[in-house]
């Protein structure tokens, strides 16, 4: 039997993967296996039995003809995605994007855990030694770092599969499957806006909260940092959640706002990951350094608000500039 | 033996022969001509396969899934109207070649 099993799959090796010939190579298996048995049953040895059923299969080149594959066998054949697929992509989009919007919140509520830590210490609420403050909110913010690693690499590997939908754009829909996510989009279109309106209108008040509690008095710059970082990372996990399903239904409807797969913004990708990976780490070592070594603890907190100004500026510059040369 | 190659143009005929009698799948077809010919035509799995998508792609006969009473799910065809008239055509047609194609054949040669 595995003998008949790898001749079909050979034969059908070369065909497109298309649900039409999985179908087709499905009917041919049990067609087949059925006159293998037949032939056992009628007292034919195992290999005369695998012999006759392979001799009337006839020719893959007649399928290849009937079927119209001709012209479609050399360039790469498009997948139609079943229902299911769709959902099963959209179901793990939601979750991978919930984890990494987690990992996100954890890495900004970390630097929050140490500034509130110095904080409590310098205004005397925390009576410990300033070695074990420093100590305990570092070691809190690298654990939470580390999480935070943890969970994108869950949420990258759970949408690692789908690549063929999240990044090539290798697929086709079937009209109905069409309709439904479309259907679908417009339903979420609102949530997605509010959910963005609220982000923008987060993270614009941040530095108000920040500048307004800094009337009140130097003791409270601490706390107005730890708010605006709070405030800072609801807005980013609203933008990655909601931004991400959003993003998911336009790849599946292969909208232009979510081409990420043309050139340009496969680059500007890249760049701004290139720039991150140097700006944050770089950051962090400028706090630490500056802190450890200049005890600039009550001021050296603005590095993050400028890496994040630096980083925007380099993306946004160099989004510009690409589309120039285009 | 009959060569595929000597029967192609009514592989049509015989497989809308077989289901205006009742609707079948693949398999029962291809062991009806077996019998039907004492086993001097078989047909090879892809000829009946490509004549099948070619059927119904001119709409003569239509296919739907059942489940076999073992339970394998099976893809059965039945004949259209449109069918039953093409398999009409198809036996004037054989009449016709038949009476032409005599009128070249030595009968001693028989």
């Amino acid at each position: 039997m595995d003998t008949i099993i790898s001749y079909l799959d050979n034969m059908f090796a070369s065909l497109p993967n298309t649900r039409q010939m999985r179908e087709l190579k499905d009917e041919l298996f049990n067609n087949m296996e059925d006159k293998y048995y037949e032939l056992k049953q009628a007292g034919k040895s195992e290999n005369e039995a695998i012999g006759i059923v392979i001799s009337e299969f006839g020719n893959i080149d007649e399928i290849i003809e009937e079927f119209g594959l001709s012209e479609i066998k050399d360039e790469e054949a498009k997948q139609v995605l079943t229902e299911s697929e769709v959902d099963n992509y959209l179901h793990s989009t939601r979750t991978a994007s919930k984890w990494i919007g987690v990992g996100a919140v954890l890495c900004i509520l970390g630097s929050a855990v140490l500034v509130l830590i110095i904080g409590l210490m310098e205004s005397g609420l925390l009576k410990i030694s300033e070695e074990i403050g420093v100590l305990a909110g570092i070691s809190i913010l690298l654990v939470f770092v580390a999480t935070a690693v943890g969970l994108f690499i869950y949420g990258g590997l759970k949408l690692d599969k789908f690549k063929h939908i999240g990044s090539k754009g290798n697929f086709d829909l079937s009209y109905q499957v069409r309709e439904r996510i479309e259907d679908e989009k417009r339903a979420f279109q609102p949530t997605f806006m509010l959910t963005l309106i609220i982000g923008v209108v987060l993270i614009i008040l941040s530095p108000v909260v920040l500048f307004t509690l800094l009337t009140f008095g130097e003791n409270f710059a601490i706390f107005s940092v730890v708010i605006m970082l709070i405030l800072v990372s609801i807005a980013v996990y609203l933008f990655v959640y909601f931004g991400s399903v959003y993003d998911a239904y336009n790849r599946l409807l292969k909208t232009k706002k979510a081409n990420g797969w043309t050139n340009q913004d496969h680059n500007e990708e890249r760049m701004n990951d290139a720039v991150a990976s140097i700006i944050w780490p770089l950051a962090v070592i400028i706090f630490l350094i500056s802190g450890f070594i200049y005890h600039l603890w009550h001021i050296n907190w603005i590095i993050f608000p400028i890496a994040a100004l630096i980083s925007a500026m380099f993306s946004g510059a160099y989004a510009i500039l690409g589309r120039k040369d285009k | 033996m009959i060569s595929s190659d000597v029967i192609r143009g009514y592989n049509d005929t015989i497989i809308l022969y077989l289901l205006l009698e009742k609707e079948s799948y693949g398999y029962e077809i291809s062991k009806k001509i077996k019998e039907l010919s004492d086993e001097k035509y078989v047909i090879k799995e892809t000829t009946l396969y490509s004549a099948f998508n070619r059927l119904m792609k001119n709409g003569y006969i239509e296919s739907f899934h059942q489940k076999q009473t073992h339970g394998k799910k099976r893809t059965y065809y039945k004949i259209t109207g449109l069918g039953l008239q093409y398999y009409q055509e198809k036996c004037q047609e054989w009449k016709l070649t038949k009476e032409v194609i005599n009128r070249f054949i030595k009968e001693e040669f028989l």
